[in-house]
Parts: structure tokens; C-alpha cells; sequence
């Protein structure tokens, strides 16, 4: 190899691996500050996040699915109310919604009714509340809560009547 | 919203809320003990349920904060994001675990960066499909049911997506006005 063609190779070699070193320097000092913003956010919302897992475990064992059983009595709408205010304040995995519906239809509760506390049972929570609108802001916490909550009704009396319509 | 969101400090709110829940645990052992024994166990089993996925939170966040920036969430998630804002959206609902509240911190850091309220709102709206929890469902209520019910909360996340959207460009244009 001439001279001139090492000095070029040197150069261009030289230029790589300085790019290369600023890259992985950069990646470096990237990840080590987002490593640190995230375990800053998580820090900043711990207290809330435990004091929001205390009162899951303080609904889980103070509502009991007996007491939920007792509130449904009364008209279609009033039970679709009822399911939707009970799947609300409710907390739990969500087959939970499943097995207590299930038992509730068995009961005699109509679908429209088991369909509403199914679905506020995971998309409404009383509890979540405080952490939502820590991180969201009221307006948001209290737009998608009520449309969650008109929602719950307006999907378990379609699905229902569409599901009537086909049976 | 943001400027309400950016003062308030969840620290400080947290805490006060963890004392609130505290007293209510030792009110709790004073009148029931047995019944504050439960809560303490259920919480726990929580935390014990939640962690892994808090932890997969935690390094979405950092990703997030590494190689995703602001212009990418506006590109894929914000204003011009269109069909595939909403595909990420229902689809990300669909597919994400556990409960809730442990995607609220990624939820609001992106939301920060630029990602739409609709969205976020449809997003949270899908998770009430629980895929691994189908078979139970249908064997509670059937295939119909959880055929209708699946596609109903769907096309209602896309909905309620849609209403938020509009409500935030109505209160932005009220908020210009006002301003001007």
C-alpha cells in the first residue's frame, strides 16, 4: 500500500471510530439521564401510587360480592344503575366482574345490568381517582370518568339488543 | 389542563393521600383487626402482582425518554397522527396488562410530549378487553356476547376518542379567544 492510500486509510479509520465513540458517549449520557427522568417520575408518584393500592386492598375486603348481590333489585334501568355505580366502586381482577356477573344473571339480574358492571368494573375506579387526576389534571379525570360512565350504559343496552335480535 | 398538570406537585398530593389511607388502616385495625389484617394481605398480593409490570413501565418510560421524542409522539400520537394514531391507541388498550393505574405515568409522560387526549382516552377505554380473559368470558356469557360486547367497546373508544378530541380544539379555540 502507497503511502498517500495509508494516510487516507488512517484518516478515514480515525474518523470512525470517533464517531463511534461520540455515538455510544452520547447513547451513554441519553439512557443514564432517561433511566434517571423515569425513576424520577416513579419516585414522584410513589406515595400516591401505594396509597391508591391500600384502599384497593381496604375495597377488596370490606365490599364483599353478598353485598354487591343485594343491591340489584328494582326495574331494568335501575339495576343498568346500579351496575354501573357497584362495577365503580368495585376493584379486583377483572374475571372477577366475570364470576360475580355470572352469578348475578343466575340470580335473575338482567344482562343489560351484568353488562354495565362488567364494564365499569374495569373502566370506571373510584379508587384510581386521586392518581389520575394527580397526572392528568380535573379536566381530564372528569371528562373520560363521566363518558366512561354514559358509555357503560349506552354499550350494555346495545350490545344486549343487538345480542336479542340475533338469538 | 397542562399548565394545571405541570403546578400541581404528585409528591406532595401522594403523600397526603398515603396519610389519608394510613389513617383509615389504623381505624380499620382499631375497630376490625381481622378486617385490616385482609386489606394489608390484598394489598401486598398486589404489589406483588403489579411489580413485574411496573418494571416493564419503568424501561417503556426510559425508552421512551431515549429514543422516542417529542416530534415522533406528535408524528405518531399527536394532531396529524389519523388512522395510525388510532390503530396504536385501541390496539395498545387490547394488548396492555395489568391494571390501570401503572400505565398512568407513561400515559401522562407522552402526553406531555405531545399525544392526544382522544387517544389516551381510547386507549384507556380498550383495556376493558382482557384477551387472556376471553375464554372465561365466553364460557360465562357465551360466544355472541363477547363477540358484540368486544366490538361495541371498541367502536365506543373510538367514539369517546373522537368527543374529547373535539372538546380539547373547542377549549383551546375558547382559551385563544379569551387570550386575544
Amino acid at each position: 500500500m502507497e503511502e498517500g492510500q495509508e494516510k487516507v486509510c488512517y484518516y478515514v479509520f480515525r474518523n470512525v471510530r470517533k464517531g463511534i465513540k461520540k455515538m455510544i458517549d452520547r447513547v451513554k449520557q441519553r439512557s443514564g439521564d432517561a433511566l434517571k427522568h423515569a425513576l424520577k417520575s416513579l419516585w414522584m408518584i410513589m406515595p400516591m401510587l401505594l396509597a391508591v393500592i391500600g384502599l384497593i386492598g381496604l375495597f377488596e375486603t370490606v365490599i364483599t360480592p353478598e353485598m354487591l348481590k343485594s343491591l340489584f333489585n328494582g326495574s331494568t334501568l335501575r339495576e343498568i344503575i346500579v351496575g354501573i355505580l357497584s362495577g365503580g366502586v368495585s376493584v379486583g381482577q377483572p374475571f372477577l366482574s366475570y364470576a360475580i356477573g355470572g352469578e348475578l344473571l343466575h340470580d335473575g339480574v338482567s344482562l343489560y345490568a351484568v353488562t354495565a358492571f362488567i364494564l365499569s368494573f374495569v373502566t370506571l375506579g373510584i379508587v384510581q381517582l386521586p392518581l389520575e387526576w394527580t397526572l392528568f389534571g380535573t379536566r381530564f379525570t372528569v371528562l373520560r370518568n363521566l363518558l366512561s360512565l354514559l358509555f357503560a350504559f349506552l354499550i350494555s343496552v346495545a350490545t344486549v339488543f343487538v345480542m336479542e335480535i340475533f338469538l | 389542563m397542562t399548565k394545571q398538570t405541570q403546578k400541581r406537585k404528585p409528591g406532595k398530593s401522594g403523600l397526603i393521600m398515603l396519610a389519608v389511607v394510613g389513617v383509615l388502616y389504623v381505624v380499620t385495625f382499631v375497630f376490625s383487626p381481622e378486617t385490616g389484617k385482609n386489606a394489608l394481605a390484598a394489598s401486598g398480593a398486589i404489589i406483588k402482582m403489579i411489580a413485574p409490570i411496573l418494571l416493564v413501565v419503568f424501561f417503556l418510560m426510559a425508552l421512551l425518554n431515549t429514543s422516542i421524542d417529542a416530534k415522533y409522539i406528535a408524528r405518531h400520537l399527536g394532531k396529524e397522527s389519523g388512522l395510525r394514531g388510532w390503530l396504536i391507541a385501541l390496539g395498545g388498550g387490547i394488548l396492555s396488562h395489568g391494571p390501570a393505574y401503572v400505565w398512568y405515568p407513561m400515559l401522562s409522560e407522552m402526553r406531555k410530549q405531545g399525544a392526544r387526549d382522544g387517544l389516551i382516552v381510547a386507549f384507556f377505554y380498550t383495556r376493558s378487553i382482557k384477551l387472556p380473559w376471553l375464554p372465561l368470558m365466553v364460557s360465562y356469557f357465551g360466544l355472541l356476547f363477547t363477540v358484540l360486547l368486544t366490538f361495541f367497546v371498541i367502536f365506543g373508544a373510538w367514539v369517546q376518542g373522537l368527543i374529547v378530541d373535539r372538546l380539547s380544539r373547542v377549549g383551546r379555540r375558547t382559551k385563544e379567544t379569551i387570550d386575544f
